[in-house]
């Protein structure tokens, strides 16, 4: 846990540091493909606690889910169907349902 | 907690998430911050080609003012050039200033209106003014020509369609004692102002300088005529 926090902060610092930003044409596509991360990671919390982690599993999912969002979002953005919206719900709906997985089972286990 | 499996590779991932983060957050910013500097960039563009577009009419007026100088029908020229208004003009003359009154009206009893300064007395004024001989007149800053309107603006006045306000400054260059004359007459415009408690001062001056007409002389309607009788 401490080793995550830890590559959490030194990724934090390291984007600050890094000299460029996303161009304003591939924000959208950027902001979609990390709440995918986001998901991710809250879905392989879910699991270390819920006694079934994998590592394989977590990061091929990981990069994966951000990849294909951000895919998806850019295919329906040339198909004139805007998918952004359709994968920002479905993505905040799994990580609140994710959330309340972890709530639950650290309120059972205290 | 049973996170022992790929510990590593958590802190991998999670240093992704937080550089992913940390990007999003910048451009987010980035975003925010550029958004009125494009602004300024496009009105610094269309300052810039105004004012390049101001020099070059600038420019064009003074070659044809030179041009119409050296014309062969000078004389004629500069008179028509006098009459129409077109080029400033100095010489003696007065000016003259109008403001509404200071006195107080006794509210209700009287009409307020009768103490503010109309487009009416302004008429009158520059009515005197023309028949007593006045070869250049301006009001705030605008030369009145022949087509000219002193006409009521809600509380402005409007000449040459532009309004102005009080104080109301006319100049009028010719005889300087007969212009004061006419204005200073007994009965005269100045007189009737002065019942109402309109100010109107008057200045002798031995070079008073009026303006030229500034808005385009264009005549849409009316054409020359050979005619010079009317026939019935």
């Amino acid at each position: 846990m401490i080793l995550a926090l830890a590559g959490l902060t030194v990724g934090i610092v390291l984007g600050f540091v890094f000299p460029w930003s996303i161009p304003v044409a591939y924000s959208k596509l950027f902001s979609i493909a990390l709440l995918a991360s986001l998901d991710s990671v809250f879905g392989g919390i879910r699991a270390a606690i819920e006694g079934y982690f994998d590592d394989k599993v977590f990061i091929s999912g990981f990069f994966s889910n951000a990849l294909l969002a951000a895919f998806l979002v850019y295919v329906g953005d040339h198909l004139g169907i805007d998918l952004y919206y359709v994968a920002l719900l479905a993505l905040g709906l799994r990580i609140f349902n994710n959330l309340g997985r972890i709530r639950q089972y650290l309120l059972k286990k205290h | 907690m049973y996170i022992a499996k790929g510990r590593l590779s958590i802190a991998c991932v999670c240093m992704v998430l937080g550089f992913m983060l940390a990007i999003q957050f910048r451009t987010t910013q980035d975003i925010k911050a550029s958004m009125p500097l494009q602004r300024i960039e496009v009105l610094t563009e269309r300052l810039q080609r105004l004012e390049s577009e101001n020099h070059d009419l600038q420019a064009e007026l003074q070659d044809l003012k030179a041009k119409a100088e050296t014309d062969t029908a000078g004389e004629l020229n500069k008179d028509m050039m006098m009459l129409s208004g077109t080029t400033p003009l100095e010489g003696p003359g007065i000016i003259l200033t109008i403001d509404d009154s200071s006195k107080k009206s006794n509210q209700g009893t009287e009409d307020i209106n009768l103490y503010l300064v109309h487009d009416e007395d302004l008429l009158k004024v520059v009515n005197e003014l023309r028949a007593a001989g006045a070869e250049a007149l301006s009001l705030n800053g605008q030369r009145l020509t022949a087509n000219s309107e002193i006409r009521c603006a809600g509380p402005t006045v409007s000449v040459n369609n532009v309004r102005s306000a009080p104080p109301f400054e006319i100049r009028a260059i010719g005889n300087v004692k007969d212009l004061e004359n006419a204005i200073n007459m007994r009965g005269g415009v100045a007189d009737t102002l002065k019942v109402w408690g309109i100010n109107l001062q008057v200045q002798k001056a031995e070079k008073i300088w009026v303006p030229a007409y500034k808005n385009a002389v264009r005549y849409k309607y009316a054409v020359q005529s050979d005619q010079q009788e009317e026939v019935k």
